[in-house]
């Protein structure tokens, strides 16, 4: 349920007319800048006075500035269910939330605590279960939660500690104190997030920062680390990788983010495989072990042989390799069960069980509808409560019963009557307020923190401050990512500066295996790389042509019927849009705004400028690892040129569009400049290449063929060869170099066979050559060339024995010859591509079930375990 | 009582397969009534990698891998089975009234009657409903004995049900079988601990196998077996005891327990993974249950 929203941070009211900033906390209301006497608290003394002295006009710049490197990072958070734009940008507000160092070390002891506890509870509960047994927790309310996973049950891994990461989600009381909302256990997400919110803030108020003595939150993710290689089931230093459901997650940038910082592959279910009792990666270099895995997946969804059957996400067998002891999972699977909010109203008795004391901190008061007494409060109380469903996996979300009309508030009862075990009610909480920086000037918000815990050696280390959020609006109550709620950096600020880092944590310090991470990537990534290349080399050929056509079309000279219909049908084939052109009448060959117009900006139309840019996009997201940062900023230039594509398109025909196409041209260069400078030179780096230049190698044969298969006369020949020099840019060379041979001839040795030329064709299949050597080999060497070289081969050798005048050859109007070579070079491309992919990257058929649980396949299998007949007399 | 069980399961696929993950629940587990003396897997092709355990439920498991390309999996379970002769205490008139176990549920705290509850609950085939409840009402009356509500429930379906292969798939949900008044063994055993439950009273499946007697003059025939299903009910005096409702008696030395489970879902004797395979697997079960020893 969404509340009423006020206008969101950065969209700027009425700038305030003073050049200092103030902040005034809304009376009556939980303020965190202030003392219980009013005054304000030292910790943001400092903080109010400098934010204030820079104004707003500053303050606006650093925001900007801000919203700038999250956009050059790639940081996004995506929503749900919002096709087209499938992400949104990270927000952050710029004002951090400060906490003093002795505020926070007592906060900090209760979350330890409560990270031991939930520990504890973890190992009991698919243990000894004493919990139950000693009557501390009723069993309906493990039982009927489903995320106890029985599966799960004695799963052991090294260490005491089986809850590897957990984050909690507190609230500050008006005594001060803090008070549980609740527990993430199964995946948390946010710690990357912290991270880039403090990149930012550091970088954005670097003073600030610096004056503020603010603690440091590196050692957690080192200490994570480290944690991860004690897990090592072979006391070897482990193979670690982070599993993320892919690049569709809500937060994949923070997987890929949290995967880099720390030197992990990242890799999603089917980059991973079990075999001999094993789990592997399939990395281009064959299969690779992996030892301990990172989890982002939900744990039902990890195997479908013993979790949920239907599940896409998992890896057939994972669990019995994680029950043999070869493979640890963070956190393990089936610790899903920890995010019960029942287990909130049994906590205090829970504790007193394994601890043999009460929880220091609070937690949220919680009614379960499983119990009697507190199913009759929640019908008396009900529009005054927070019903949420026990299990996140339900999907259900939380609602706030009085904001239901009668019906709705009948069909919940209802719900919570049939399924009690299910349903927790909470009390709407008071958060405490913060001040944001809404364009113009500081105002309360509500304020959530989520905090970070990481096992170490035997205890566990809480990473100093954490994700905090806000409501969009000063009355915003529900604050949620999904609905899009600000985030800001948490600083837990010293009086004295910090020490220098825990010797040994020191991030230079690299513990993985000798091997980089970065050499073996999975093969899907290299995959995506390989189709990255191909369609933004596709795009910027696509556009290349239509470019030279807006132009020619709205030329000072008008050019000929035939020309058009050439250049058109041309543009028709190169970007797939068939038939497109091919089969217009003169009539709309006439008038081809509408058509080519949609060939530039139709998304839903395959082969369209947008289309094939958003699968270049697409392709990116998911090999994001394996680009760096500057990468990733051109390409949200790319992303960027394609949001304002419409805009610049507006005029039409009539209005230069050629112009309206040259950022996006300029940004697909920039991308292919940073591939040859920046990119080290492994196989992704190979594959790029490869990609780009059998796409340009197939895109100069199809306007060969287009342009210059046709013979038509003198005018229309001039107006095509300049057409295909221009998109070809070689229109200078050609100019230069025209003294000693004939047009036509000269064009296409310049853009077939002239190798110093780095569009021509024979310079695609010699960079090809190259590549192809460098791939990985499997199996023997012998003298006998391999499929792919034999075809690459053959292209070469054939572009190489031609000859201008026989290309040239005319008989009816065509040029038979050169047809024909053309045909012949793009179909032994596509065979090189085919061969290619197919060696190199997996294609192996999605896995089925042997069994389905819920019908679905065929009868004979369904049968499984049915008595015969005859049974029963 | 001693049996010997053979249990054997083969797969046959339009086209290879090329790797597969499987887990059995085909080996009989031990029970207060039962031990499983000896038991022997054989998979062909071989597997890359087997091993067995014991599960949340206390059954055998039996994970395997195979990584060899194949058209046919044949799964082969020999096992040898002690069974106590000395039958549970048929003697339906005594004990816990239905009352009684209901308050006895709700308030007892001893461990055996908590971890009971678990079977009070839903599970994936099996959601208790008013028509389940409103179908068992009239066996459940309060000053009863327990017992003999069970047992009278157990009647009740086996003379309103008709046992009908051709009905039921595995995926036949409850509100059908009941609608429809058919079904095989599985569905009977999941109707009465659907009703059970819905009554309060907690219940289990039971997956095993049933010897069967040949007519009278006959030859038993190697093969003609088959896996067996029934219910497992708590009984807050006398623990756990079983139900028959396909045969409409409780559970005597002739029922060899495979596994217990919430339902189906917990025991399916062969679950797994496959890789290739094409279209529509053609599956073949065999059960021999043999009497070595009176």
């Amino acid at each position: 349920m969404s509340q009423s929203q006020s206008p969101s941070i950065g969209q700027p009211t009425v700038p305030a007319a003073s050049d200092t900033l103030e902040y005034s906390p809304q009376p009556g209301l939980l303020d965190e800048t202030r003392a219980a006497d009013g005054s304000v608290k030292p910790g943001w003394q400092y903080l109010l006075q400098s934010v204030g002295d820079l104004g707003p006009e500053v303050m606006r710049q650093r925001e900007h500035k801000a919203r700038r490197i999250l956009r050059d990072d790639g940081a996004t958070y995506n929503l749900y269910g919002k096709p087209g734009s499938p992400s949104t940008s990270w927000e952050l507000d710029t004002v951090p939330y400060v906490i003093d160092s002795e505020d926070w070390a007592g906060i900090e002891a209760g979350l330890v605590e409560r990270s031991e506890l939930f520990n504890l509870i973890l190992r009991d509960l698919y243990g000894p279960r004493d919990i139950i047994r000693h009557g501390a927790l009723p069993p309906e309310a493990l039982f009927g939660h489903g995320g106890f996973l029985r599966a799960c049950q004695g799963l052991q891994m090294p260490g005491e500690q089986e809850l590897i990461l957990h984050a909690v989600d507190i609230v500050r009381r008006a005594d001060g104190s803090v008070c549980v909302l609740s527990d993430r256990t199964q995946a948390p997400s946010g710690s990357g997030y912290v991270l880039e919110n403090r990149t930012v803030m550091s970088r954005v108020f670097p003073s600030l920062y610096r004056d503020s003595h603010v603690h440091r939150i590196a050692s957690f993710y080192h200490r994570l680390r480290l944690k991860l290689i004690s897990l090592s089931p072979s006391g070897d230093i482990p193979r670690i990788a982070l599993l993320t459901p892919g690049a569709r997650n809500e937060s994949y940038f923070e997987h890929a983010y949290l995967a880099n910082y720390m030197g992990f592959p990242m890799v999603q279910s089917g980059d991973l495989v079990v075999r001999n009792g094993f789990l592997w990666m399939k990395s281009l270099e064959g299969l690779k072990r992996v030892d301990v895995l990172l989890r982002r997946v939900d744990d039902e969804s990890c195997d479908p042989v013993e979790l949920r059957a239907d599940s896409q996400m998992g890896v057939p067998g994972l669990l019995e390799v994680v029950r043999t002891g070869r493979l640890v999972i963070a956190n393990p699977l089936g610790s899903g069960v920890l995010e019960n909010p029942a287990l909130l109203k049994y906590l205090p008795a829970i504790s007193m069980l394994l601890l043999g004391r009460e929880p220091r901190l609070d937690s949220v008061q919680t009614y379960w509808a499983g119990d009697h007494r507190d199913l009759a409060f929640i019908n008396d109380n009900i529009r005054s409560l927070i019903i949420k469903n026990t299990w996140r996996g339900s999907n259900e979300p939380s609602v706030f019963a009085g904001d239901l009309d009668e019906t709705q508030l009948q069909a919940l009862l209802a719900r919570i009557h049939r399924y009690r075990h299910q349903f927790v009610a909470q009390e709407k909480l008071a958060k405490s307020y913060t001040p944001a920086f809404n364009g113009s000037g500081l105002e309360p918000r509500p304020t959530l923190l989520r905090t970070f815990s990481v096992a170490t050696d035997n205890s566990y280390t809480v990473l100093p401050g954490g994700l905090t959020r806000i409501g969009t609006s000063l009355d915003g109550q529900f604050i949620s990512m999904q609905e899009g709620s600000p985030s800001k950096d948490t600083w837990v600020t010293a009086s004295e500066p910090e020490r220098a880092p825990v010797p040994g944590l020191a991030p230079e310090k690299r513990h993985f295996s000798g091997e980089s991470a970065l050499d073996s990537p999975p093969s899907r990534v290299v995959e995506n790389l390989y189709w990255m290349g191909r369609y933004a080399e596709r795009a910027d050929a696509s556009m290349r042509l239509l470019r030279t056509v807006f132009v020619m079309l709205n030329g000072e000279d008008p050019i000929s019927a035939d020309a058009q219909r050439i250049l058109l049908q041309t543009v028709s084939e190169i970007t797939y849009t068939l038939p497109g052109f091919t089969t217009a009448t003169a009539a709309q060959l006439a008038d081809p705004e509408a058509e080519l117009m949609q060939i530039v900006r139709d998304g839903e139309r395959v082969g369209s400028v947008r289309s094939t840019i958003n699968s270049m996009l697409l392709a990116a997201d998911e090999s994001k690892e394996l680009l760096s940062t500057d990468t990733i900023r051109v390409i949200n230039d790319v992303r960027d040129a394609l949001d304002n594509l419409d805009g610049d398109l507006a005029g039409g025909l009539a209005s230069a569009p050629e112009e309206a196409l040259d950022p996006l041209v300029t940004a697909l260069a920039g991308l292919s400049g940073l591939t040859q400078e920046s990119m080290i030179r492994g196989m992704g780096w190979h594959f790029i290449e490869m990609g780009k230049r059998i796409e340009r190698a197939q895109q100069t044969i199809a306007t060969v063929k287009g342009l210059m298969g046709t013979v038509s006369g003198e005018m229309e020949q001039s107006t095509l060869l300049t057409a295909l020099l221009t998109s070809m840019e070689v229109l200078i060379t050609y100019r230069r170099r025209g003294r000693e041979k004939r047009g036509i001839e000269l064009g296409l040795e310049l853009v077939l066979l002239d190798s110093r030329n780095p569009r021509s064709l024979l310079f695609q299949l010699e960079r090809l050559q190259e590549h192809l050597v460098e791939l990985p080999r499997p199996g023997k060497e012998s003298g006998e060339l391999n499929a792919e070289s034999r075809a690459l081969l053959e292209a070469s050798t054939l572009v190489k024995l031609s000859t201008l005048p026989q290309l040239l050859q005319v008989a009816d109007q065509r040029r038979p010859e050169l047809e024909a070579r053309m045909t012949q070079l793009a179909d032994l491309l596509r065979e090189f591509s085919r061969l290619i992919t197919d060696k190199h990257f997996d294609h192996r058929s999605g896995p089925q079930q042997l069994f389905t649980s819920f019908g679905g396949t065929a009868p004979g299998v369904l049968n499984a375990g049915l008595p015969g007949a005859g049974e029963r007399g | 009582m001693r049996y010997r069980v053979t249990h054997s399961t083969h797969y046959r696929y339009a086209a290879r397969v090329t790797s597969c993950y499987n887990l059995a629940n085909v080996v009989p587990r031990d029970t207060k009534r039962q031990r499983c003396i000896s038991s022997r897997i054989v998979v062909s092709p071989q597997p890359a990698v087997s091993r067995s355990r014991t599960d949340y439920f206390g059954n055998q498991a039996y994970h395997f891998e195979i990584q060899k390309a194949h058209k046919e999996l044949v799964i082969t379970a020999e096992s040898e089975i002690h069974i106590s002769d000395r039958d549970l205490d048929l003697n339906l008139d005594f004990g816990i009234s239905y009352g009684q176990a209901l308050h006895h549920l709700r308030n007892n705290r001893s461990q055996q009657t908590l971890e009971a509850r678990e079977y009070l609950l839903d599970s994936p085939m099996i959601a208790a409903s008013e028509e389940l409840a409103a179908y068992a009402q009239p066996s459940f009356i309060p000053d009863r004995s327990l017992k003999s509500c069970v047992a009278d429930l157990t009647s009740r379906i086996f003379h309103d049900f008709a046992y009908d292969p051709a009905f039921s798939t595995i995926a036949t949900p409850l509100t059908e079988v009941l609608a429809h008044k058919r079904g095989v063994c599985q569905d009977f055993a999941h109707l009465q601990i659907g009703c059970l439950r819905a009554v309060g009273i907690p219940a289990k499946y039971v997956s095993g196998y049933i010897e069967t007697l040949p007519p009278p003059g006959e030859e038993k025939m190697v093969g003609a077996d088959a896996t067996h299903a029934w219910v497992s009910y708590f009984c807050p005096d006398e623990g756990w005891l079983e139900f028959d409702p396909t045969n409409d008696t409780s559970a005597s030395s002739q029922h060899i327990v495979t596994a217990f489970g919430r339902d189906y879902i917990d025991v399916t004797p062969i679950k797994g993974v496959i890789f290739g395979g094409g279209e529509a697997p053609v599956l073949s079960v065999s059960v021999n249950v043999e009497r070595i020893e009176d």
